[in-house]
């Protein structure tokens, strides 16, 4: 406001593309939101995988088929797909450059993507078919 | 013109700042980097999650194939990397929590929780990889 007899520009258009605004520190929030979740989900998806080890197929479909391990399942590959995607993202923003680097994110994010739908529905096939 | 071409050159080969090559080793560092190329790794090996719970959604035989994979040598080495790559990028994210959280950054407490990680992520995978024998 100090500068409003100085110049027609507005305030906005003189800060515009000058950096992030709102959303720059979203990335890496939310990288920490995740990766707090997947504390208890790993120790707790350990445990589920250790759990499996004796049993045969059946024994595996039986023990998937319930809420708990289904869930645990569900929410470990929900949450560690979108936190691999957001880890894999800033290494694809620090080491590609140019054309490589728009490719890169486009595979990163179909990827993550692809892996996470196709865990959640084998498990869900396993629980309701 | 040309002058205009030389400072255009100059404007794009900008001086990169100091980079690993100058900087003498260090736990810290190293663990830094150990917690990208894990995380790289988990990346990967989460095609085996995937593997597995779609072949367990198919039917015996698919579930077998993976069974037969993973109890490998060749599976049992790939999925003793994934889970020391899990256990060390575990710990690692909790050093960077506590971090975070502007705790352990002095001299010391940084130095032990780099070698807490390391040792701790080798510690945690050489115990569930027991716990797993005994329970086959």
């Amino acid at each position: 406001m100090a500068n409003l007899g100085k110049t027609l520009r507005t305030p906005l258009s003189r800060v515009r593309h000058l950096g992030a605004a709102r959303l720059g520190t979203e990335e890496n929030w939310l990288m920490r939101v995740t990766a707090v979740a997947l504390v208890p989900l790993t120790i707790a998806f350990v445990w589920l995988a250790l759990s499996l080890l004796n049993k045969d197929y059946n024994g595996v479909r039986a023990e998937l088929s319930r809420p708990i391990p289904a869930l645990v399942l569900l929410l470990f590959a929900l949450v560690g797909a979108y936190h691999m995607q957001l880890g894999m993202r800033s290494i694809i923003l620090d080491y590609a450059r140019g054309g490589a680097r728009e490719w890169a994110l486009l595979a990163n994010a179909c990827f993550a993507a692809a892996l996470a739908l196709a865990c959640v529905y084998a498990v869900l096939r396993i629980g309701f078919v | 013109m040309a002058a205009i071409e030389s400072k255009f050159s100059s404007l794009t080969a900008r001086p990169l700042s100091p980079h690993l090559g100058i900087y003498r080793f260090t736990l810290t560092m190293a663990m830094s980097i150990a917690h990208r190329i894990t995380g790289a790794g988990l990346y990967l090996g989460m095609l085996l999650l995937a593997w597995f719970l779609i072949a367990t959604s198919i039917d015996a035989a698919a579930f077998a194939a993976f069974t037969t994979f993973i109890r490998s040598a060749i599976g049992q080495l790939v999925l003793f990397g994934f889970a020391w790559a899990l256990f060390h990028h575990l710990l690692g994210g909790v050093r960077h929590f506590l971090w975070d959280a502007g705790y352990g950054l002095d001299d010391p407490q940084r130095e032990r929780l780099a070698q807490a990680t390391l040792i701790g992520g080798l510690a945690l995978t050489l115990i569930v990889w027991a716990v797993g024998y005994a329970l086959r």
